[in-house]
């Protein structure tokens, strides 16, 4: 039996399809403007990625700030219950799950079945999230991808006080311009990051094991820090990113 | 005309509502911000006491005054009197609560020009022999200002004949509250806050004969199926001016039976004895009452009290919403999280401001704390 | 437990090297306050009562009760200049207090928990006294102590002055005055000594007079003293009004300071414009503004803070202390309205010949801050002297933008050369 998650988030879109419980495909597009056009087409890509007919799927669960646009599914459910669904089908141990998207950063504790026992959400505020950093490698004209890895070349780390995403721009121009070398920034920015998630997720009490999920979870830069902030490991899978799809997969398989 | 719609119409303009008391009932207006207000002092003297709260606009005339890391209720309040919509009062009261509201008080003061202008200096704490006495004391020299400030005459026949209907108000909201949490479909959230929202704004001897017929009719109602099922949640806080709140509650599965809000069970709660002298039994209300977390009665007052409404009223989750810069709540937060988390009942926080979070985000949490329990 | 005798050996040795150190020569700060804490830490051991106080309530009885006051506010004074305020503010965001609340607030709370901080968190008190009269804030922070170290907290409930000190007011302060003292009996179980209390009144008073002479110097130009001097002087008034302690000391820093007068020797080298400072020092860039304003030639003579020690010694009856004390608690200049508050700063203004007027917008305490736009509005309507915001936290090092304050302290500092006549670092110029 096959089923699906579409997780629409600000600026992703990804799609999971399970097969008999097992996972055999997922996809990864942008979102754009309509948030509807997006779930579709992320869900009708994998399809034909993985050649399944649209009927031999069962049910489909949405998720993520655009789960209500999309029409054809059979559940929208919030992406928080489906990040914790998800981390649990990975790997039932997972007691706490860090998940840092484009806009948001949530922490949550789930217990021994996945389900949710107390979250944490960002409130408005741009610092902790995927957004500070592509803001702050655009200031400094470095590659987001390459991001991460070039803040572990770091001799000593800037400092970087400032949580205003604005404000830190301007303190990271200054830096700049006192010729404070660059991994130097760059690794002063991701531990500015790891020390606005950390917080949020000490608010709950995060407890091993971790897993750290959504775009942000690729960056080894934020999760190094993460990690030295919390004094815990942090278990990073090859499906951060889709993950909240796959916990949308692993609902749709429960209805 | 139907009694909600009638209520709608009043909050949609409160500004002209007040102006028309005064022109036409030619009553003093007199505005004030929190439920330590002694109303039935105001009343007794013959004159409107009206809630003001934030604003619904941009805030800039306040700017000059109020640091951004004050509240919105305080800026926006500002703003509204700075930029003349609160013209039609002919004063205000300041009780003693926050440090940002006895800030306001002087920057009011000194850049105002109503008639009548008052602080009630009330005592922090309620729990000692001396500052029960000092309440009275106070509440004493209130109606003195009052007396002076608008001329008038205060008996204690006027204060009784006030003291009653106000009883009678605050015992009408607590029943509407009763029969909602009793079958939450048969009102929306939005219009039970609207009602309490009213009846700090509308004439009382109006309000008074209006409330019984709205009671009348939610009784026939039927409860709709729907709302059966949902979560019964409460939600605590000072003010939530967000009338939105509640239907996206609502929408999320969840719907509110009571609360811990001063624009809400704390505006109603507690009768007052009609008998001695009325001013000692107006200040026996406020000793007796639910504290806001500005007063003090004893360590864990507030926390035991959202465990005994928990029970009271099958709550099965509680929504603290932290206007955003509001000392006082944020310091509680931690421990009646805590003090929740005991009980195994469920918690959420929310900071809020004059305006709501994107929909979006919040019925994310939303659902999601509703599918937590 | 042999370890723990060790400690404990080692401990009174350097306290009492310390007590015979300090008898030889005149006590510096640091001594005493290295006594006094090292006392408060083993009171345990010497038999005595903690009391946990706010810093603007009546230490007095305390002191006579021979109880050991402990403030928490110097405590987050020493956090934030020790610079330890950012990590022990975000502990306790994670124990779930906002950021927007009080940074020494904060920072106490969570100290109390890791006993972090610059001397390993502050004694366990035995009681805690919270005097409202400089904020709501300390009754929300106290509540979070008594909870969480379990002791009676008493409350003294000064009712804010707006306008008046009410005879309502008046006749509750003065009963909760008696209510303090049989609290304090209870609590140790004995009664208290009034020839003693009368006695701590009066080294109370005369430590008063003394801090009040000590800034009165700042008269004088060029000033021997600077706000950031008394921001460093201030801590004994606080912590040791009433004692023969503070008393002494402030004795040595007066005649210190009539050296330097005499002398005429300023607290910097070029004194060309003189400033006041207003709430909470900055504690994290003490030395930082202290240079910045140095070096276009500004001394910040006088401050609204420091002087809150001193500000009431119009109201006390030194032959009736208790009585008049709850008055003199009740006027504070944190617990009056802004335009009385305007007035004192005025007054500062033409005492202290001043130049500029430099206000702290101060993130963590409301009740100072709000209201100092209209302060300014007065001030500069009655006076016509240029005034600077500078936006920070007294704790909260986040709160500090560096490059935004360097700017506009510049553009104040050319406003005030346009005023008063330019003055060029590098010319001999001489008055």
């Amino acid at each position: 039996m096959c089923v699906a998650g579409i997780d629409i988030g600000s600026i992703t879109s990804k799609a999971a399809i399970l097969s008999d419980g097992k996972i055999i495909g997922t996809k990864v597009t942008f979102t754009g403007y309509n948030a509807a056009l997006a779930g579709r087409k992320v869900y009708e890509d994998l399809l034909d990625e993985l050649t399944i007919d649209e009927t031999s799927i069962k049910k489909i669960v949405s998720t993520g700030y655009g789960r209500n646009s999309v029409d054809f599914v059979d559940k929208a459910v919030t992406e928080i219950i489906c990040h914790g669904t998800g981390a649990h089908y990975l790997n039932p141990h997972i007691r706490s799950i860090i998940d840092v998207g484009g806009q948001d950063s949530k922490a949550m504790i789930v217990d021994q079945d996945g389900r949710v026992k107390d979250f944490v959400m960002n409130d408005k505020c741009a610092a902790g999230t995927g957004r500070f950093l592509e803001v702050m490698a655009r200031a400094l004209e470095v590659d987001l991808d390459s991001f991460g890895l070039q803040s572990l070349k770091a001799e000593r780390p800037s400092k970087i006080s400032s949580i205003c995403t604005v404000f830190a721009e301007s303190e990271v121009i200054s830096l700049i311009s006192k010729g404070e070398k660059r991994d130097n920034i760059i690794a002063g920015i991701h531990e500015s990051v790891a020390a606005r998630i950390s917080a949020l997720a000490k608010r709950v009490n995060v407890r091993s094991p971790i897993m750290m999920t959504g775009g942000v979870a690729k960056n080894i830069g934020v999760v190094k820090a993460l990690e030295r902030k919390l004094g815990m490991s942090i278990e990073v899978s090859e499906y951060a990113q889709s993950n909240g799809a796959i916990g949308a997969a692993v609902m749709a398989m429960k209805l | 005309m139907d009694v909600l719609t009638e209520f709608y119409e009043i909050l949609n303009d409160p500004y002209a509502y007040g102006q028309t008391c005064r022109d036409e009932k030619k009553k003093k207006v007199i505005g004030y911000f929190c439920s330590y207000t002694p109303e039935e002092i105001i009343s007794a003297a013959g004159a409107h006491p009206m809630r003001l709260f934030g604003t619904r606009g941009e805030i800039a005339l306040a700017d000059q005054h109020l640091q951004a890391y004050s509240c919105s209720l305080v800026r926006g309040a500002l703003e509204e009197v700075l930029n003349g919509r609160l013209d039609f009062l002919d004063g205000t009261v300041f009780p003693h609560t926050c440090d940002s509201i006895q800030r306001l008080s002087d920057v009011w003061r000194l850049n105002t020009n109503f008639r009548f202008f008052a602080d009630i200096v009330l005592p922090v704490k309620l729990d000692t022999d001396s500052a029960k006495e000092y309440m009275v004391d106070v509440l004493r020299k209130f109606k003195r200002d009052l007396k002076k400030g608008l001329n008038c005459r205060i008996s204690d026949e006027d204060l009784n004949e006030a003291i009653a209907t106000y009883n009678k108000i605050r015992d009408h909201l607590k029943v509407i509250y009763g029969l909602r949490s009793k079958n939450p479909g048969i009102i929306t959230g939005g219009d039970v806050y609207s009602i309490v929202k009213v009846s700090m704004i509308m004439d009382r001897n109006d309000l008074v004969k209006k409330l019984p017929e709205l009671i009348e009719n939610l009784k026939t109602r039927n409860v709709s199926e729907d709302r059966r099922d949902r979560k019964r949640v409460a939600l605590v806080g000072s003010i939530c001016d967000q009338p939105d709140i509640y239907s996206i509650i609502e929408k999320s599965g969840g719907v509110v039976v009571w609360d811990d809000l001063c624009t809400g069970s704390r505006y109603f709660e507690g009768i007052i004895e009609i008998d001695g002298d009325p001013i000692v039994s107006i200040a026996k209300r406020y000793i007796e009452r639910q504290i806001c977390p500005a007063k003090h009665v004893s360590l864990t007052a507030r926390g035991d009290h959202l465990v005994a409404m928990a029970n009271e009223h099958d709550i099965q989750g509680f929504i603290f919403l932290l206007l955003k810069f509001c000392e006082p709540h944020a310091f509680d937060y931690p421990y009646m999280k805590e003090y929740l988390e005991k009980e195994n009942i469920p918690s959420m926080l929310l900071e809020i401001e004059d305006q709501l979070p994107a929909e979006g985000q919040l019925l994310t949490r939303f659902e999601t704390f509703m599918h937590m329990f | 437990m042999v370890t723990k005798l060790k400690v404990i050996l080692t401990l009174c040795f350097v306290k009492i090297k310390k007590i015979m150190l300090a008898v030889k020569k005149k006590k510096s700060m640091k001594e005493i306050m290295t006594v006094y804490y090292m006392e408060a830490k083993t009171a345990k051991l010497s038999g005595k009562k903690v009391a946990w106080i706010t810093s603007g309530g009546p230490v007095e009885p305390l002191i006579a009760m021979d109880i050991i006051p402990v403030y928490p506010e110097n405590h987050g004074a020493m956090i934030g200049a020790s610079k330890m305020g950012v990590d022990l503010c975000e502990k306790a965001e994670e124990m779930g207090y906002s950021r927007d609340l009080c940074s020494y607030a904060r920072s106490d709370i969570s100290c109390a928990t890791v006993n972090g901080g610059p001397i390993g968190g502050l004694p366990k008190p035995d009681m805690l006294i919270c005097c409202n009269n400089i904020c709501g804030t300390v009754l929300k922070w106290y509540e979070i102590q008594a909870r969480y170290y379990e002791v009676p907290l008493f409350i003294l409930d000064t009712p804010f002055c707006h306008t008046e000190y009410s005879e309502e007011a008046k006749k509750y302060v003065r009963r909760q005055i008696e209510e303090y003292i049989a609290f304090l009996e209870e609590v140790c179980g004995r009664k208290m000594n009034y020839e003693k209390m009368d006695k701590v009144g009066r080294l109370s008073v005369e430590g008063q007079r003394l801090w009040q002479a000590v800034l009165d110097t700042a008269t004088n130009s060029p000033s021997p003293i600077t706000a950031f001097d008394a921001f460093f002087h201030l801590a004994l008034i606080v912590t040791l009004r009433g004692t023969r302690i503070a008393v002494d000391y402030y004795k040595n820093l007066l005649e210190e300071m009539y050296q330097k007068v005499d002398k005429g020797i300023g607290a910097i080298p070029n004194e060309h414009y003189r400033l006041l400072w207003d709430n909470l020092p900055i504690w994290y860039r003490l030395r930082w503004l202290s240079n910045k304003f140095a070096d276009y030639g500004a001394s910040l003579v006088a401050d609204t803070y420091t002087t809150a020690w001193c500000g009431t010694l119009k109201y006390i009856d030194v032959d009736n202390f208790l009585d008049s004390m709850a008055e003199a608690y009740s006027r504070i200049y944190l617990n009056i309205g802004i335009d009385e508050m305007a007035k004192n700063v005025i007054e500062m203004i033409d005492k202290y010949n001043v130049d500029g007027f430099v206000i702290h917008s101060n993130r963590s305490c409301k009740p100072y801050s709000l209201g100092q736009y209209d302060i300014q509005k007065i001030v500069q309507r009655e006076r016509d002297i240029p005034c600077l915001v500078i936006e920070a936290d007294m704790v909260d090092e986040r709160n500090f933008s560096e490059s935004q304050i360097a700017t506009r302290i510049e553009a104040f500092m050319e406003m005030i050369k346009e005023q008063k006549g330019s003055w060029s670092r590098n010319s001999n110029y001489t008055e």
